[in-house]
Formats: C-alpha cells, sequence, structure tokens
C-alpha cells in the first residue's frame, strides 16, 4: 500500500492492484463506522434494562427479549398507546406534507425550468436562498405567526412549515428533470391541439415521475425527523411527533436504554425501508438535477 | 416571448426593442400562476419572520411572550452579545464545529464514493449500509452515541478499557476537551453519506472515454484521478461542501440532545446557544439579536453558494 502513495513508481499493475485494496480497506472501515452503532442499537434494544447496564458490558445479549418492543406496541399500556399515538401522528403529518409538498412544487420547478417570465433568475435564488436560513431565526416569528393563524397545537403549523422548508430543494430536484425533458415533445402536444396546461399534464408529468418520486421522499424524511419546529409549535402529549415524543419520554425515564433503543429503531424503521426502496430514483434526481455539467 | 423562446440552451436571437418591463410581465401573467402557490406560502413563512426578527432585535423584551411590553433599547443587544466571553467561545465552538465536520465528511464521501465506484460483489449493499445513517432521524442517531459513549456502560469506553488504552471508562461528552470532538464525530457519522451521494452522482457525468484515452496514455490512477476525475467533480464539490457548511453552521438537534450545550457551553454552538437564550432564559431581544449575527453570516455564505450555483447555470445556458 505504501508503493501506492508514489505516483511516479513505474509498475502500473501493482500500482493498482494497491489503490483496489487501499479502497477495500478503507470501505472496511467505513462500515464499522457506519455500522456497529446501528448494531449496538438493535442489541442494546433486546435485552433487558439489567443485562444492558453492566460492567464489561454483554457484547451479545445473554437473555435476548422482546420486552421494550412489546412495551411499545402494546395500546393497552400507557407506554404503547402514547409511542402509537406519537407514531400516527409522525405518519400524518408526514404524508400530508409530502402530498402538498409534491402538489406546489411540480408546477413552480415547471415554471422555472420552461418559462421566462421578469424576476424569473430572482424568484429561483429566492427559493434556493431558503435553504440558508437557520431554523432558529424563525422559531420565535413563526410561533407568533402560528399562535396569531389559531395553528399553535395543531399538526397544520407543522406541515405549513414543513412545506416551506422543503419547498426550495424540492422545486431544484424537479426543474433538473424537467430541463431534461425535451422542449419539442410539448411542441408536438401543442400542434396536435392541446393547450398549454394539457400538454404539461399528459406530456410532462408522466416523464417526470422519476422526479417526483424522489421530491416525495425527500419531504417525507424531512417531515418525519424534524424536531426543533414540532418541540417549539406543539405542547399537548397527546400531538406530539415521534423525535419530540421519545425525547419528553425518555427525559423523564433516563435509565431504560433497551426501551429508548427499541424506540429509535422503530422510528428509523419508516424512511430507511422507504429510502432503500426507492433510492435509485433519488440518486438519479440528484444526477440529472442537481449535479449535471 | 415566453413559451417560443424555448428551453434553456435555445439561441437567442438579438431583440431589436426591448418591450417595457410591465408589458413584459403583463404578457408573462398566466406565467407567474405556476410559481404563485410557492410565493405566496415563502412570503408568509419567510419574509415575515425576518422583518420580524430583525424589529425585535431592537428591543428589550420581558419575559414570557408578553411583546407588548417590550422597550425600544437600540443597539444595546449587540454590544451586549459582542462584549460577553460566551460570545466568542460559542463563536470558536461553531467555526471548529463547521470546519471539522464539513471538510472530513466530505472527504469521507469523496473516497467513499470512488471506492464504491468499480463494480464489485456487494456493493449495492454496502452502499445502502452507508447511506443509512443519513436518513435516520437526528434524534435517534443522538441516542444512539449517547448510550454508546455512556460514562458507565458505553461499548465505546468498554473497548478501550478492554485493550488496555484507558484504565476506567472514559467520560466522553462530560468532558469540557472530548465533548466537542466527539460530538463531531457523531455529526459526520450523519452527514459523510451525503457528499457521498452527491460524488456518487457526480462520477456518473464522468465521460469514460476521457479516463480511458488517459489510460492509453499511460495516466496512472492516481494522475486519472487528479487530472480528469477531480477537476471534473469540481461543481458538485463545491456545492457539496457549501451545502454541508450550511447545514453544519445550522445544526441543533445532535449537540441540543445529546448534551444541550455543556458541560459549561463547552459544546454550545450558536443554533443552540441562540436557542437557550430564547427558549430557555427567556431573553428573546437578545436572541433576535445573536439571529440576526448569523443572518449576516449566513448571508454572505449564501453569497458563494448563489455563485457556485449560478456558475453551473451559466455553463448549462451557453454550451
Amino acid at each position: 500500500m505504501t508503493s501506492t502513495a508514489q505516483s511516479g513508481a513505474p509498475r502500473g499493475a501493482r500500482r493498482i492492484d494497491g489503490w483496489r485494496w487501499a479502497g477495500r480497506i478503507f470501505l472496511a472501515f467505513m462500515l464499522l463506522y457506519t455500522a456497529l452503532p446501528m448494531v449496538w442499537m438493535l442489541l442494546t434494544s433486546i435485552k433487558s434494562g439489567f443485562a444492558a447496564m453492566q460492567f464489561p458490558p454483554q457484547w451479545w445479549p445473554s437473555e435476548p427479549t422482546l420486552a421494550s418492543y412489546q412495551k411499545l406496541l402494546d395500546p393497552q399500556n400507557s407506554v404503547g398507546q402514547d409511542f402509537l399515538r406519537f407514531f400516527w401522528n409522525s405518519l400524518f403529518v408526514s404524508t400530508v406534507t409530502t402530498i402538498l409538498a409534491v402538489a406546489v412544487a411540480v408546477p413552480a420547478a415547471y415554471a422555472f425550468s420552461r418559462f421566462r417570465f421578469p424576476g424569473r433568475k430572482f424568484l429561483f435564488f429566492a427559493v434556493l436562498l431558503r435553504n440558508m436560513f437557520p431554523a432558529v431565526i424563525f422559531l420565535v416569528p413563526l410561533f407568533i405567526l402560528m399562535r396569531w393563524l389559531g395553528l399553535v397545537n395543531t399538526h397544520g403549523s407543522l406541515i405549513l412549515t414543513y412545506l416551506t422548508f422543503g419547498l426550495p430543494l424540492a422545486i431544484w430536484l424537479l426543474k433538473g428533470f424537467y430541463d431534461n425533458i425535451p422542449f419539442q415533445l410539448e411542441q408536438a402536444a401543442r400542434i396536435d391541439g392541446a393547450t398549454r396546461f394539457q400538454a404539461f399534464l399528459y406530456i410532462v408529468m408522466p416523464l417526470s415521475v422519476p422526479g417526483i418520486i424522489a421530491t416525495a421522499i425527500y419531504s417525507f424524511i424531512g417531515a418525519w425527523n424534524e424536531y426543533i419546529y414540532a418541540a417549539t409549535f406543539l405542547t399537548k402529549n397527546e400531538q406530539l411527533t415521534l423525535p419530540v415524543g421519545i425525547q419528553r419520554f425518555f427525559s423523564e425515564n433516563t435509565t431504560d436504554f433497551p426501551g429508548l433503543m427499541a424506540a429509535s429503531f422503530m422510528m428509523s424503521v419508516p424512511v430507511v425501508v422507504l429510502f432503500l426502496l426507492l433510492q435509485k430514483y433519488f440518486v438519479r434526481a440528484l444526477t440529472e438535477g442537481a449535479v449535471k455539467h | 416571448m415566453t413559451i417560443l423562446e424555448g428551453p434553456a440552451g435555445a439561441p437567442r436571437k438579438p431583440v431589436i426593442r426591448q418591450p417595457g418591463l410591465l408589458s413584459q410581465m403583463w404578457t408573462a401573467r398566466a406565467d407567474y400562476l405556476y410559481v404563485l402557490p410557492a410565493i405566496v406560502v415563502m412570503l408568509i413563512v419567510i419574509a415575515y419572520p425576518v422583518y420580524y426578527t430583525i424589529d425585535l432585535s431592537f428591543f428589550k423584551t420581558p419575559p414570557g411572550l408578553q411583546l407588548r411590553d417590550k422597550v425600544f433599547v437600540g443597539t444595546e443587544n449587540y454590544t451586549a452579545i459582542l462584549s460577553s466571553d460566551v460570545f466568542w467561545k460559542v463563536t470558536l465552538n461553531t467555526v471548529i464545529w463547521t470546519v471539522a465536520s464539513t471538510l472530513i465528511a466530505f472527504v469521507l464521501g469523496y473516497a467513499s464514493a470512488l471506492a464504491l465506484h468499480r463494480d464489485f460483489a456487494g456493493r449495492a449493499v454496502l452502499r445502502a449500509i452507508l447511506i443509512i445513517p443519513w436518513v435516520i432521524s437526528a434524534v435517534a442517531a443522538s441516542y444512539i452515541w449517547k448510550w454508546m459513549y455512556h460514562s458507565d456502560f458505553g461499548i465505546i469506553g468498554a473497548v478501550m478499557v478492554q485493550l488496555g488504552l484507558v484504565d476506567r471508562q472514559p467520560n466522553f461528552i462530560d468532558n469540557v476537551h472530548t465533548v466537542l470532538p466527539s460530538l463531531i464525530v457523531v455529526n459526520i457519522w450523519r452527514e459523510f453519506p451525503f457528499a457521498m451521494i452527491m460524488i456518487m452522482a457526480g462520477l456518473q457525468t464522468v465521460p469514460e472515454q476521457l479516463l480511458r484515452a488517459a489510460r492509453v496514455d499511460g495516466a496512472s490512477a492516481w494522475q486519472r484521478f487528479w487530472h480528469v476525475t477531480f477537476p471534473y467533480l469540481s461543481g458538485v464539490s463545491t456545492v457539496t461542501i457549501l451545502l454541508l457548511a450550511v447545514a453544519n453552521f445550522n445544526s441543533f438537534i445532535v449537540p441540543w440532545i445529546t448534551t444541550g450545550g455543556g458541560p459549561s457551553n463547552a459544546s454550545h454552538i450558536w443554533i443552540t446557544h441562540i436557542y437557550e437564550l430564547a427558549f430557555g432564559r427567556q431573553r428573546w431581544g437578545v436572541a433576535a439579536a445573536y439571529s440576526v449575527l448569523l443572518f449576516i453570516i449566513v448571508m454572505s455564505l449564501g453569497y458563494f453558494y448563489v455563485r457556485a450555483l449560478s456558475g453551473n447555470e451559466r455553463k448549462e445556458d451557453s454550451p
């Protein structure tokens, strides 16, 4: 491997082999770094509270138990009731946000890609600049705004906020897709008598499905994982979303590490599954939209 | 005017006389309908809060959100911030946090993308596993690492004891010297996959012929990377670094959940500090002034961001 560092060395075949080995060792290291915390989360979640708190730790649980999962998923006991309610709240907020984000981002991205209206450049950068604003700037004024709109302690406040904050990247991703759909397709449809909106609906929309899926994943994951606004706008226990709910719950039960790890695991499952199923669309959207040369 | 001009890249005929702005806008009136929903939502949720924060930063506010009783104090909030020791400590923390997280996450992501570019058995599975930390909730990630750093039962300390590196469990996140690096490790864990995805996407745009030509000309693997791939990815790299830098500068959840900024402000960065000032100590005016300062810094970063993006756009418009 040391020979690989010297690019001037003459023997080509040896050098390429060296890079390959360096790559493998590096990937093995990254795999450990990435996977060990997740493995430890799973192993802890199937221990009893007593087994989790031992020194030296039990590397492998001697008596694996699903008690933590049973407790969290049991609608009869109060912990389970809370957890399931948080779960449904998160699912509701994320799903509605996703649907609205796609509905708003599709026409906007299409317009930014196709039309040349005055102010288009400025508007587009205004949209992108949103990425730059730190959430904290918005907390107090948005809280007051939500109070004024009567939305404090409703899921509407979160949906409105997430929608706005998810839009910039959503529009950016989708614009890249529309840029790549040949304009001639629409022109042909227009010549055949379709209105501009019909051409958009029947020609462009179906072609941009992968971009829409990528946008939807992005919105859903963002909304599912958001913490700071949910912690500020919601105070009633029965409305909390998962990240805030779990944080509130475990700030009272500080030593239930198996329960905490089981809750973290179940909070991660929906977004991880969703992402793994649809990741090819996401990478493709980035390739076509964001990083095109 | 609008639709006939065609997509980006169509040659522009020189216009003899530009119609007035208002008549242009009138001609394009239907186009605005498409962006109207986005603009309305943005105006409500972005423009108003920005105005409000700037306004509030010049007032002394009573605790609680009884903001009707606020008193105008001019720039007093700003001078109070700039002359406090905590401000400079938190600023140093923020710089360390942002620079270290951004650079290391970028380098690890870049290297992972390169190592995963060549096909081998299990590549898809490995790639999927490496992306997962980016997808899972930051709250979950914070709890997982907090548990691994635990001062009595944490696995990292236990491994170090077993290997004989230390005598007793080190206290990673209750120690002013180790807390910030420990949290940066967590942050990088969450963020390097983003850099990896961006670079992986970028690598697909590097033309294969160029690499083959370089190989034919006898370029080594390193030379092919340094003279072909690396320059080709400079645009993506710039955007990725800027996005990471902004995200890190604005990050909140990891330090807030794991330490709450402690011990003795050692892991406070700007955002957590502002949050504590506002919602913990209810000093809304000071927090607003902090936000404005932060806003100015972020806007100057944003200037480079827009420059980098519009650089890409110009390349698209005139190939």
